[in-house]
C-alpha cells in the first residue's frame, strides 16, 4: 500500500508539473498583458507611456521569458506563495479564498440535494419498472439530462426575474441585494435564499437526472442476480431486499462517481456563475482570464488539477474500501 | 466496416446438416436491426437527417440571394455565397449588383433576367430594410421585434431575423459536431491504439499524456487555447474542441487493443506474416470500433453544447456568425426579448437530445451483454 501511495503521489506531481507548465506557457502567449488590459479601460489621457510600461513590466517580472517566470513561480510554490493578483493587488490565496464560500454554498447544497432526491427516484423507478409512471419519469429525467444548463438558466431568469417582477415570487441574480447589510437576520436568510434558488436549481437538475438514471441502471442489473432470488426465497421483505440486498451492492460504482464529483464542488461553473452573477470560483476564473491576471489563473488551474487528481485517487481508494476484492500493492 | 468475402466451400464434406442454416448476418447489420427496434433512436436519427437537410439547403430556405438566376445569358447561383463568400464574389451578377439582390434590381440590370428566390426573404447576418423586397417593410429592431407574420421567430435587437439565423446556424452546429469529434476520434483512436498495441514505455508516456489533458478542466483548457488565437473563427473553435476531447476515446481504444492483441486471430495474422501496421489497422481496429462509437456520438452532443456555450460566453467566433449561442448571448443582454432565448435554446436542446438518444440506442444495440440476453 505504501509503495502504491508513493508511486501514485510521484506520478501525480509529475502530472501537475506538466499541466501547470502547459497552462503557464499558453496564458503568457495570449495577446495582451495585464497592463494593457487594465490601461485600455482607463481614459486615453492616463494611458501609460512606453517607459512607464517597461518599468512596470519589469516590476511585475513580465519582461522575462515565460519559462523563466514559470520556474520562479514553481520555486515559490512549496512555501505556499502563489504570487499576487495583478488586478486586486492582494495575494492570490486571499483572492481565491474569498470566492470559496459562495461556490461551496452552491455546490455543497446542490450535491446534498442531488443525493437526497436521486436515490429515492432511482429506487422508485426500479420498483415500478416499465409501468406508465416509471416511463414518464424516465423520459422526464432524460429530457432534464439533455437540457443545457445555460438554456435552462436563461429561461428561468426570463420567467422568475422578469415576468414575475413586482410579485413576491420574483427571484434575483447576484448573491445578495444592495441593502443586504441593513436587513435583520431572518431577512438576510430570506434574501440569500431568494438569490440562491435559481442557480441552485440549475446547478442541481443535470446531476440529479444523471444520478437517478445511473442508480436505476445499476439496480436493474442488481435485482436480476441470484442472491436477490435467494434473499426473497428466505423470506426477506421487498423493502429489505431492495435496499439492504440490491442497493447495497450498487454502491461500488456509486462511490467511484462520488470521487469524480470532487473537483466540481470547488471549481464552480463558469457559465452558471456568469449568468447569475454569482461571485464564485467560476466567475473569478472568467474575470481573471479576461484581464490576463496570470497569478490568479495559475492558482485556479493548480487548484482544479490537484482536485481532479485527488478525486481520481479518492475514487480508487474508496473502491478498495467498499469492494474487499480490490487491493492495491 | 469490413467487407468479407463469402466463406469458401469446405474442402472435405462436413457432417451433413440436417437443416440448411439461415445466412448469418454481419455484425453491423445485426446492430442496425437492433437499433431499428428502438422508436426513439430512429426518431433521433431522423431529426439529425432533417437537420442536415436544413443545413445543406439553408441558403434556399432563408436568404436574400437568389438560389438560381439567369443573368446576362448565364446561369448563376449567388446563394452559394452563404457557404463560401469567394464563390459569390466571382459571379458577374454579384459584381454588377454589388451583392444586393432584388427582383427590381435584377430586372433593371438585365431585363431578360429571372431568378428563383429563397423561401423566406431574410438574411442571417444583417437587417433587411424596407422595400428591399418590393412592398415588404423593413425588419423591426429592439422590443418591436417580437415574432410576427414577417419575422416568424422575431428579430434581434439590431433587426436581424431570428429564423434565418437559426436556419443558417444549423450549419455551424452540424459542422462543429462532426469536425471536432472527427479530430478527437482521430487523435483518440491513434494514440489509444498505439498505447494499447505496443505497451511498455510508449503506453506509460501516452497514459500520462491522457491524464494530463484529463486533469485540466475542459473549459479552462479550451478558453486558454482560444485566448491565444488572435481572431477566433469557427474553425479555431472546432480544432480546439477536438484537441481537448479525445481522452475518453483514447482510453477506451487502449483498453480494447490491450484485450484484442492477445486474441488468437491476431496471433494467426502475425504468423501469416502481416506487418505491424496491417495487424493494427486491418485486423484489430475494425473489431475495436464498436465500443468507441458510443463515446463518439456523445462527443458530438457535447461538442455542440460547448461550442454554443463558448459563443454564449463571448469566446466563440465574432459576428457575423450564425451560431445559436450568439443568439442566446443577445438574449441574455436583453432578457425581455424572450424569443432570443426560447428559440435558439430549443434548437440546441433538441439537437443535443437527439445525439444523446442516438448514443444511448447505439449503446444498447452494441452491448454484448444485452445481445446474450436476447438469444
Amino acid at each position: 500500500m505504501t509503495t502504491y501511495l508513493l508511486r501514485r503521489t510521484l506520478l501525480g506531481l509529475v502530472t501537475l508539473g506538466v499541466v501547470t507548465m502547459i497552462i503557464y506557457g499558453l496564458i503568457r502567449h495570449m495577446p495582451g498583458n495585464p497592463l494593457l488590459m487594465a490601461a485600455e479601460n482607463l481614459d486615453p489621457s492616463r494611458r501609460l507611456t512606453k517607459e512607464d510600461q517597461e518599468r512596470m513590466l519589469r516590476a511585475y517580472e513580465l519582461d522575462k521569458p515565460w519559462y523563466v517566470a514559470y520556474v520562479r513561480w514553481l520555486v515559490k510554490l512549496p512555501r505556499g506563495d502563489l504570487g499576487t493578483s495583478f488586478r486586486e493587488r492582494r495575494p492570490v490565496l486571499q483572492v481565491i479564498g474569498q470566492r470559496v464560500g459562495p461556490t461551496l454554498l452552491l455546490s455543497g447544497l446542490s450535491l446534498l440535494l442531488t443525493y437526497l432526491i436521486s436515490v429515492p427516484i432511482g429506487l422508485y423507478c426500479t420498483v415500478r419498472s416499465s409501468r406508465l409512471d416509471e416511463r414518464l419519469t424516465s423520459v422526464f429525467l432524460y429530457i432534464l439530462y439533455s437540457l443545457p444548463t445555460y438554456v435552462a438558466a436563461l429561461g428561468l431568469l426570463v420567467v422568475f426575474y422578469l415576468k414575475l417582477k413586482d410579485t413576491p415570487w420574483q427571484l434575483k441574480p447576484g448573491m445578495v441585494s444592495d441593502d443586504f447589510a441593513m436587513l435583520s437576520f431572518s431577512g438576510k436568510v430570506q434574501d440569500v435564499a431568494r438569490h440562491l434558488l435559481l442557480p441552485l436549481v440549475c446547478y442541481t437538475y443535470g446531476g440529479l437526472a444523471y444520478f437517478s438514471r445511473f442508480i436505476k441502471a445499476n439496480m436493474e442489473e442488481a435485482i436480476r442476480q441470484d442472491y436477490i432470488r435467494t434473499a426473497r426465497a428466505k423470506g426477506a421483505g421487498p423493502v429489505r431486499v431492495l435496499i439492504l440486498h440490491a442497493f447495497r451492492n450498487t454502491l461500488i460504482p456509486f462511490v467511484t462517481l462520488l470521487g469524480l464529483t470532487l473537483p466540481g464542488i470547488l471549481s464552480g461553473s463558469i457559465i452558471l456563475e456568469q449568468i447569475f452573477s454569482w461571485p464564485g470560483m467560476g466567475m473569478l476564473f472568467f474575470e481573471a482570464l479576461n484581464v490576463r491576471d496570470y497569478p490568479v489563473i495559475m492558482g485556479l488551474t493548480l487548484m482544479f488539477s490537484v482536485l481532479t487528481l485527488l478525486g481520481q485517487f479518492l475514487a480508487d481508494v474508496l473502491y478498495a474500501l467498499v469492494d474487499p476484492r480490490v487491493t492495491y500493492t | 466496416m469490413t467487407l468479407r468475402s463469402p466463406p469458401p466451400e469446405p474442402l472435405t464434406a462436413g457432417p451433413p446438416a440436417s437443416r440448411p442454416r439461415p445466412p448469418s448476418r454481419g455484425y453491423w447489420s445485426e446492430v442496425w436491426r437492433r437499433y431499428r427496434q428502438k422508436r426513439l433512436g430512429v426518431l433521433a436519427l431522423l431529426y439529425v437527417v432533417a437537420l442536415s437537410l436544413v443545413a445543406l439547403l439553408s441558403p434556399a430556405i432563408a436568404g436574400t440571394k437568389p438560389v438560381l438566376c439567369r443573368f446576362e445569358g448565364r446561369w448563376q447561383a449567388p446563394c452559394l455565397g452563404y457557404f463560401v463568400e469567394k464563390w459569390e464574389d466571382r459571379m458577374p451578377v454579384a459584381r454588377k449588383l454589388r451583392k444586393r439582390y432584388s427582383p427590381e434590381r435584377l430586372k433593371e440590370a438585365d431585363p431578360e433576367s429571372w431568378a428563383i428566390w429563397p423561401l423566406v426573404f431574410q438574411d442571417p447576418y444583417r437587417r433587411v430594410r424596407a422595400n428591399e423586397w418590393p412592398g415588404r417593410p423593413g425588419n423591426p429592431s429592439g422590443m418591436e421585434g417580437r415574432p410576427s407574420r414577417l419575422n416568424w421567430l422575431g428579430t434581434t435587437p439590431t433587426g436581424v431575423d431570428v429564423f434565418a439565423q437559426l436556419v443558417h446556424g444549423s450549419r455551424v452546429a452540424l459542422l462543429v459536431g462532426f469536425v471536432s469529434t472527427g479530430i478527437a476520434a482521430l487523435i483518440g483512436i491513434t494514440l489509444g491504439a498505439l498505447a494499447g498495441y505496443y505497451g511498455g514505455w510508449l503506453d506509460v508516456l501516452l497514459s500520462r499524456a491522457i491524464e494530463v489533458v484529463m486533469c485540466v478542466p475542459a473549459l479552462v483548457l479550451i478558453l486558454a487555447l482560444l485566448a491565444v488565437v488572435d481572431k477566433t473563427t469557427i474553425w479555431h473553435t472546432m480544432v480546439v474542441l477536438g484537441l481537448t476531447s479525445w481522452t475518453g476515446i483514447a482510453r477506451l481504444m487502449r483498453a480494447e487493443f490491450l484485450k484484442l492483441r492477445e486474441m488468437e486471430y491476431v496471433l494467426a495474422a502475425r504468423a501469416l506474416g502481416a506487418g505491424q501496421a496491417r495487424v493494427m489497422f486491418r485486423h484489430i481496429l475494425p473489431n475495436a470500433l464498436a465500443p468507441v462509437l458510443v463515446p463518439i456520438t456523445f462527443g458530438i452532443a457535447s461538442a455542440i453544447l460547448i461550442e454554443n456555450a463558448l459563443s454564449f460566453l463571448g469566446f466563440g467566433s465574432p459576428p457575423p456568425n450564425a451560431s445559436w449561442g450568439n443568439l442566446l448571448k443577445e438574449g441574455q443582454r436583453s432578457l425581455s426579448m424572450w424569443w432570443l432565448v426560447l428559440f435558439p435554446g430549443t434548437a440546441i436542446f433538441l439537437t443535443v437530445l437527439a445525439y444523446n438518444l442516438i448514443g444511448e440506442t447505439l449503446q444498447e444495440a452494441t452491448d454484448p451483454r444485452l445481445r446474450e440476453a436476447a438469444k
